[in-house]
């Protein structure tokens, strides 16, 4: 636990001292929440915008928070420092463990810029219950997306390679998660590769939570399911991160 | 006791034969040189060494331990430093010290550190950024990042490339200091002038073993080159680097008033080990 909190204490005191990482991980969303602002805004007065506007921000936030923690790690891998690491005494679990921990403290400010933007410039009104299920849901989703950005990283050898992965992964869940239109439309088989995308849990929660009256237990179990993730990536994460050539 | 074990250690990338059938022992408290072109496999051998490649076969023992199985004893005793300077950019010099000292638990670590800074001489940098480096000085942090946990063996790749002399000379004397004090230092380098600085050097190509021996008698595999100039006319006679050969070389010309100038010209260290990579690269064509 203690090379753990070593690794976190680092990977903030290296994201702190990168500024130019910290505005694309901050300033970046905020950017991108406010174009698509401009965008709903040409929508008719019919469509219902406030409906997209926490699930993207929950995309927003999933695809940073994978993009910038693989390509770091893979950035470990290229310039030596992960070998180093290994062969300086510390574990993969420990390595693992001290990278998410110290993305939850990046993901957690992510989270709460992207969230208040949005609720000041849509003029949401949620009570603070919604909000704070939003926070979390949110915050399990770039969890997960640290995990997935982790797991990734071991099949790269330099940053371009983290790439391709972005249409494989990131792009599917723009059109399968239900985050523009219901999944119920698609073809079965595609219905089911959007289940497959955690992104697909986090828009369910979220759009059952801004209903007016929601049931707990409705989202409990993609809040189960969404957690559950975390543990089946941190698994692939420690069984594929190599420690020898 | 000997530091390192190796029986024919063998490891391929695809077709590419990396170490072929190794097999070398390095004594406890020796500085070990390995000297070779590139892609004669120094670096795939110490990452052999230091746990981080799994050979295809052969046997490894660094410490009496076997750096895949026991890795997590062994870690705590060994010190490795990479051909590229593998530090982290964006934070100072002194936090990649701490970071990495931090790892082995290692005691009144905040000290330790200031001296060691003081050592590398980064003591005015210390609080800088990495990433505002010359590569000298990237390599001096990264040795200060190998040293701090007082290892027992340390493996450094290249350590002083880009390294002004001055330093060059103080971190070879720092290596010969902790070498009597029963470090083991297994170093791989490119500059031949340090060759002449180990206990033993191990010459290698296409991941096999040249010749094993220490600086003083590979230099005397060394030829030397006698031009005398007789009436203008220069003979060149090549004889080993033995004083009986020059003087019976000398002999056949009784030294006539017309020798006008007597020149020797003697191989150095360098020229005695490409030449042994050429006789063999010639063999292997042949």
């Amino acid at each position: 636990m203690k090379h753990t909190i070593i690794i976190a204490q680092r990977v903030l005191a290296q994201l702190k001292g990168d500024r130019r990482f910290l505005a694309l991980s901050i300033v970046g969303p905020l950017i991108i929440i406010y174009f698509l602002k401009l965008l709903l805004d040409t929508f008719p007065p019919m469509v219902n915008v406030k409906s997209f506007t926490i699930p993207f921000c929950a995309f927003i936030v999933h695809f940073l928070s994978f993009i910038l923690c693989a390509i770091l790690l893979v950035q470990e891998r290229t310039r030596g420092t992960l070998e180093r690491m290994m062969i300086g005494g510390f574990s993969k679990t420990s390595i693992i463990g001290g990278y998410s921990l110290g993305y939850f403290g990046l993901a957690t400010v992510q989270v709460i810029a992207v969230l208040s933007e949005s609720i000041w410039l849509f003029k949401l009104s949620y009570d603070i219950q919604t909000v704070a299920l939003m926070f979390m849901v949110i915050w399990l989703l770039a969890i997960v997306s640290v995990m997935l950005g982790i797991f990734i990283s071991t099949f790269a050898k330099q940053e371009a390679h983290v790439l391709p992965f972005i249409p494989i992964i990131i792009l599917p869940s723009v059109f399968l998660t239900g985050l523009i239109i219901p999944p119920g439309g698609l073809p079965v088989w595609a219905q089911i590769l959007g289940k497959c995308l955690p992104l697909h849990y986090a828009v369910n929660i979220i759009n059952e939570i801004i209903k007016a009256e929601y049931s707990v237990s409705a989202i409990l179990v993609d809040f189960g399911i969404l957690t559950g993730y975390i543990f089946v990536l941190l698994v692939l994460a420690s069984l594929t991160l190599k420690e020898t050539e | 006791m000997n530091a390192i074990e190796i029986v024919g250690l063998s490891k391929t990338y695809g077709k590419i034969v990396a170490l072929n059938n190794m097999s070398l022992v390095v004594p406890e408290g020796t500085i070990y040189g390995l000297v070779g072109p590139n892609g004669s496999g120094k670096t795939t051998l110490i990452k052999a060494l230091v746990g981080s490649l799994r050979p295809n076969s052969g046997y490894v023992q660094v410490l009496g331990l076997d750096p895949l199985k026991d890795k997590w004893q062994l870690r705590k005793q060994i010190g490795y430093m990479p051909q590229s300077p593998a530090l982290y950019d964006d934070l100072s010099a002194r936090d990649n010290i701490l970071f990495f000292g931090k790892a082995q638990n290692v005691p009144d670590l905040h000290r330790k550190v200031d001296e060691i800074l003081l050592f590398a001489e980064l003591t005015p940098r210390a609080n800088d950024l990495v990433r505002t480096f010359s590569g000298g000085m990237k390599k001096r942090v990264s040795l200060c990042c190998t040293l701090i946990h007082n290892p027992r063996i340390i493996f450094l790749d290249e350590p002083t490339a880009a390294v002004d002399p001055n330093l060059k000379m103080q971190s070879w004397i720092l290596f010969r200091k902790l070498a009597q004090n029963g470090v083991t230092i297994f170093v791989s380098t490119h500059q031949m002038d340090e060759v002449l600085l180990c206990d033993r050097v191990t010459i290698l190509r296409n991941g096999e073993i040249l010749a094993v021996d220490t600086p003083q008698n590979i230099l005397k595999l060394g030829k030397s080159r006698l031009k005398i100039s007789v009436n203008d006319e220069e003979r060149t006679a090549v004889i080993d680097s033995n004083p009986n050969d020059l003087a019976s070389e000398l002999q056949k010309f009784g030294l006539d008033k017309n020798i006008t100038s007597v020149e020797l010209q003697s191989d150095n260290i360098e020229d005695i080990i490409l030449s042994i990579v050429h006789e063999k690269e010639k063999e292997g064509r042949s």
